[in-house]
């Protein structure tokens, strides 16, 4: 009887996993076709972002339902109450990188009506390409239960904040030197900034990877270099 | 025997795509889908690791997901095709049939080559044209001036005429580096065989490079390690790798400096990217996506003014120059780092730097260790 119950809980808990998993990769899939619209400048491309964004909020209150169900019915003790928790706050963390891919599409249509020079359009790609894959990475982490690559994660902050700071500086120089640059320079800088922060929120996932599997935080000075804010 | 004959699962197993079988489960419960087969292709791509694991812990595009549920539970067949991000970008086109049974086959298949070789084509040409016009506008600018008032003028012919001279050689450079690039971003997602002895390798560069060593007046301090250091590699591609990194320092490092080539075996990945000089800024310029336990090393020492942090992320990009980096009249086609990061990325590798302004800079190229 004991066995049929323990049996119910695992398939409830790895149904969250489930769940956190196709949220994670519809996230991915956000973050994509938001760059898609930076560099193609695609009204319908935008739209579908949007509307993956509602599907995005649901999904984690969805989540949230049911990580709270199984702690309240259940009452899990340690690896299995850190499960749920952290199931909890990655949903969060992935449904508000959801709202920056969406702002990523929305300023890219304003980019539309003006026309931005090419190799910042491929200096945001290659920003926005080292923090996809800088989620995957993390979310591989989460379904394969690795701590050394979240931990890994972790560490390579740094990067993504040196690419971010090289883009920052390439875009105050372009609008430096052409009055016309100003006003597509200042939604680039938006969406450059929206990119770092997808990038923060990759690395608070693996935060919560390393909590979860170790019952540890990681140490609390993470690795910043951002030379450009204070 | 009939052809219809249900295929022997060792066939499957051998079979070049990724091939995943998936079971069902409940309609509403998502997370019972489980991949119930796959061949030794997708356990390979997918670093799978248990039987019956989840499928979606090992696919997460929603795209093939929805092909997946609508194989499992409407009867039909679909086509997804995706890009998997990652150090290699990989294309996918994913064909998912349903088996009838409360299972459904999934089928990948490689569509890398195929856009690769489009989109470099592409680039290639933009490239190209872009980066010739300038040398190429220099030199129909001296073209004229020698027909026009320099045509009598035998001091000032001379002059423009090893000018012109430089700017062919220079264009010359460009396209071969171009294609070189172009070669290596074809096969980069293919791992190479074959292995290489790094010491010997360091010391026919260092050989090669004797001329212009001599001409900047410069000294290589590289002691070969006593026992050889071997990866795993192709070795034209390593050796251009050791070529570029020396080249540069040598191009950077002022007459009467030195630059220092070190070899370092088993290391791990922290140790292979730690920072080693005080003050010094350090940027990884290209990070391998699956971590080796141990790595080799090959670390590009100059003595030149040295990278401000924020050029940094951007030296290996192509065409990139650092403001205010003279490297001479022999200068380069901007490509040199770009080279090297791709086949370091070809070997599953990574590469670094760290500098100062005015202090040098070292350029670490680092490759799994062979297990």
């Amino acid at each position: 009887m004991s066995e049929h119950i323990l049996r119910s809980f695992d398939e409830d808990l790895g149904q969250l996993t489930a769940e956190v998993a196709r949220m994670g990769g519809l996230a991915e899939a956000q973050i994509a076709d938001a760059l898609d619209c930076v560099l193609r400048r695609d009204v319908r491309l935008a739209e579908k972002v949007k509307g993956g964004d509602r599907i995005l909020d649901e999904l984690d209150a969805d989540i949230e339902r049911k990580a709270i169900r199984v702690i309240a019915l259940r009452q899990p003790m340690a690896d299995d109450l850190r499960h749920a928790v952290a199931a909890m706050k990655i949903s969060s963390n992935l449904e508000r990188i959801g709202d920056l891919a969406k702002n990523i599409a929305k300023r890219s249509l304003v980019l539309a009506g003006s026309e931005a020079a090419t190799p910042l359009s491929r200096s945001i790609d290659r920003l926005g390409r080292l923090v996809a894959a800088r989620l995957k990475e993390v979310l591989d982490a989460y379904t394969g239960s690795d701590v050394d690559r979240a931990v890994a994660v972790w560490t390579r902050d740094e990067e993504i904040d040196s690419h971010y700071d090289s883009l920052f500086r390439e875009l105050l120089t372009y609008m430096m030197g052409d009055t016309k640059m100003i006003t597509p320079g200042a939604h680039l800088l938006f969406i450059a900034k929206n990119l770092e922060r997808i990038g923060d929120h990759a690395t608070n996932i693996a935060e919560i990877i390393h909590y979860e599997l170790t019952g540890e935080p990681l140490g609390t000075d993470r690795p910043k270099v951002d030379s450009v804010t204070p | 025997m009939p052809l219809t004959t249900p295929a022997d699962p060792a066939i499957l197993e051998r079979l070049p795509d990724p091939v995943m079988v998936v079971s069902a489960g409940a309609r509403d419960r998502p997370g019972e889908r489980r991949i119930a087969f796959a061949n030794a292709a997708a356990r390979d791509t997918f670093r799978l690791k248990s039987e019956g694991q989840p499928l979606v812990s090992a696919i997460r595009h929603p795209k093939v997901l929805e092909a997946v549920e609508a194989s499992l539970f409407d009867d039909a067949e679909h086509e997804v095709a995706y890009d998997a991000v990652g150090a290699q970008d990989r294309h996918w086109l994913v064909l998912s049939r349903p088996l009838g049974d409360g299972r459904a086959v999934i089928i990948f298949r490689d569509q890398t080559d195929a856009r690769r070789s489009e989109r470099l084509r592409a680039d290639f040409l933009a490239n190209a044209s872009h980066e010739l016009r300038t040398p190429l506008a220099s030199l129909t600018g001296f073209i004229e001036t020698l027909r026009g008032h320099a045509k009598d003028d035998p001091a000032a012919r001379d002059h423009f005429l090893s000018i012109m001279h430089v700017q062919a050689d220079r264009m010359a450079r460009l396209i071969d580096d171009l294609l070189s690039l172009s070669r290596i971003e074809l096969s980069e997602h293919i791992p190479p065989a074959g292995e290489v002895e790094l010491g010997s390798a360091a010391a026919d560069v260092i050989s090669a490079l004797a001329p212009q060593i001599e001409e900047r007046q410069v000294t290589i301090d590289f002691t070969p390690p006593s026992a050889g250091v071997t990866v795993e590699g192709d070795r034209d591609q390593i050796v251009q790798v050791i070529q570029n990194l020396v080249d540069n320092a040598v191009k950077y490092t002022p007459p009467g400096g030195t630059v220092r080539v070190e070899l370092a075996d088993g290391q791990t990945p922290e140790a292979v990217t730690a920072p080693r000089v005080d003050g010094a800024a350090r940027q990884s310029l290209l990070t391998p996506d699956h971590g080796a336990d141990r790595y080799v090393a090959i670390r590009v020492t100059d003595e030149g003014p040295g990278v401000a942090r924020q050029h940094l992320p951007r030296l290996s990009e192509r065409f990139y120059r650092a403001p205010g980096q003279k490297s001479g009249e022999r200068s380069g086609t901007g490509l040199g780092l770009a080279i090297v990061k791709h086949i370091m990325n070809r070997h599953r590798g990574g590469l670094a730097v760290e500098s100062a302004e005015g202090e040098g800079a070292a350029f670490t190229a680092y490759f799994p260790a062979p297990s």
